[in-house]
């Protein structure tokens, strides 16, 4: 199909395009245009004010192949969000497991524990004296002495007594 | 910092001057020149944003921000191509990316038509008694222009709105497009079959 062929078939669509060259800004527009760009750049603009995103993109580019591979085909995003809410998932189960540097105190633990199991009679006197089993891995036999110091001696009772009754 | 329009002494209209040399000018940093050159290719580049993007504000800021880039630029421009074309691929590009990120939330702010609008004959035989929605006015038909151009996708649209609207060759929209004639002609030619089926309605 030759240019003037072209032409001809759409005829009444050019003219309907000749439309969009009556749009025009509003009047005085193109007076303060240039004023304004140069304005902006004795300020030095860099013009990424508005657009911060666009230079952002042009920095990681790897970044801008993503989200613009998101746009073409929605289920890449799709499956990049389920990427994410599964390593989510996975690291969320990964922190209730118990903690792997933690395992030489369950094993003295164990010990401790086992070790009661052996002579209950050892363990029951000692709770009597005031041993607390601990998952320490030191066992401390000594009789833990109280924290506070007590005042019970120093305490007296006080009666109040209206002067009506 | 050099002035620059020269005035002549026997008369007090400034002579103009050429592109080559205020493009000079300004990559020395004379903004006076550089003003020059915003005047000279403000109504185009902004004429193609606007058309590209259906919206005056988003026009205003990134014709601008292409202005305040090409200047920064302006070091390295070699002068391989003419300084008009290279702006143009500036404010192009930045259009085309902006619409690609903005791809989503369109939000036409379309600018008025001008008084000869209802005087072009053309324009007014399209909403006469002989086409199928004669009752749609002029706002209404450009609305639905705009809507229509909104359709087609980044690169056709440039192509209408640069042969189309703008009146620029093949030759020179190639070169803008960084692409050859052929596939320029072909991307007008869908374009316009694109936008003859959307706007059949308003065409006789």
């Amino acid at each position: 199909m030759n240019e003037n062929e072209n032409e001809n078939n759409f005829e009444s669509l050019c003219r309907l395009l000749v439309l969009k060259r009556h749009e025009t800004p509003p009047p005085g527009y193109f007076n303060y245009f240039s004023s304004q760009v140069l304005q902006r750049i004795r300020a030095g603009d860099t013009g990424k004010s508005a657009n911060w995103l666009e230079d952002l993109f042009g920095q990681a580019l790897w970044l801008g192949k993503l989200l613009q591979a998101f746009d073409v085909k929605p289920v890449f995003a799709s499956a990049f969000a389920g990427a994410l809410c599964l390593l989510l998932f996975l690291g969320i189960i990964y922190a209730e497991r118990p903690d792997l540097s933690s395992q030489p105190v369950l094993q003295s633990a164990t010990t401790a524990a086992s070790f009661a199991a052996i002579s209950p009679s050892l363990s029951q006197s000692a709770g009597q004296m005031g041993i607390v089993s601990s998952t320490d891995p030191v066992l401390s036999l000594q009789p833990v002495a109280s924290l506070f110091v007590q005042q019970n001696s120093l305490a007296q009772p006080v009666s109040f007594s209206l002067p009506g009754n | 910092m050099s002035a620059p329009v020269r005035r002549t002494d026997d008369s007090e209209t400034p002579a103009p001057v050429d592109e080559e040399s205020l493009v000079r000018q300004a990559r020395r940093g004379d903004l006076e020149a550089y003003d020059e050159l915003v005047r000279r290719h403000q109504e185009r580049i902004y004429a193609t944003i606007y058309h590209m993007t259906a919206n005056h504000e988003d026009a205003n800021d990134l014709a601008q921000e292409s202005f305040i880039k090409a200047f920064q630029a302006l070091k390295s421009f070699k002068g391989g191509s003419s300084f008009y074309t290279w702006l143009y691929r500036i404010a192009v590009n930045k259009t085309i990316n902006f619409l690609k990120q903005r791809k989503n939330r369109i939000h036409m702010s379309l600018d008025d038509l001008d008084f000869n609008a209802e005087h072009d004959p053309d324009l007014m035989a399209l909403i006469s008694d002989k086409t199928p929605r004669r009752e749609a006015g002029l706002a209404e038909l450009q609305e639905k222009l705009n809507a229509a151009l909104l359709k087609l996708s980044e690169p056709h649209r440039l192509v209408v709105v640069l042969h189309d609207v703008q009146g620029q060759s093949h030759e020179e929209i190639a070169k803008i497009m960084d692409c050859n004639i052929g596939t320029v002609r072909s991307r007008l030619f869908y374009a316009r079959q694109q936008l003859q089926a959307l706007l059949s309605d308003y065409l006789k």
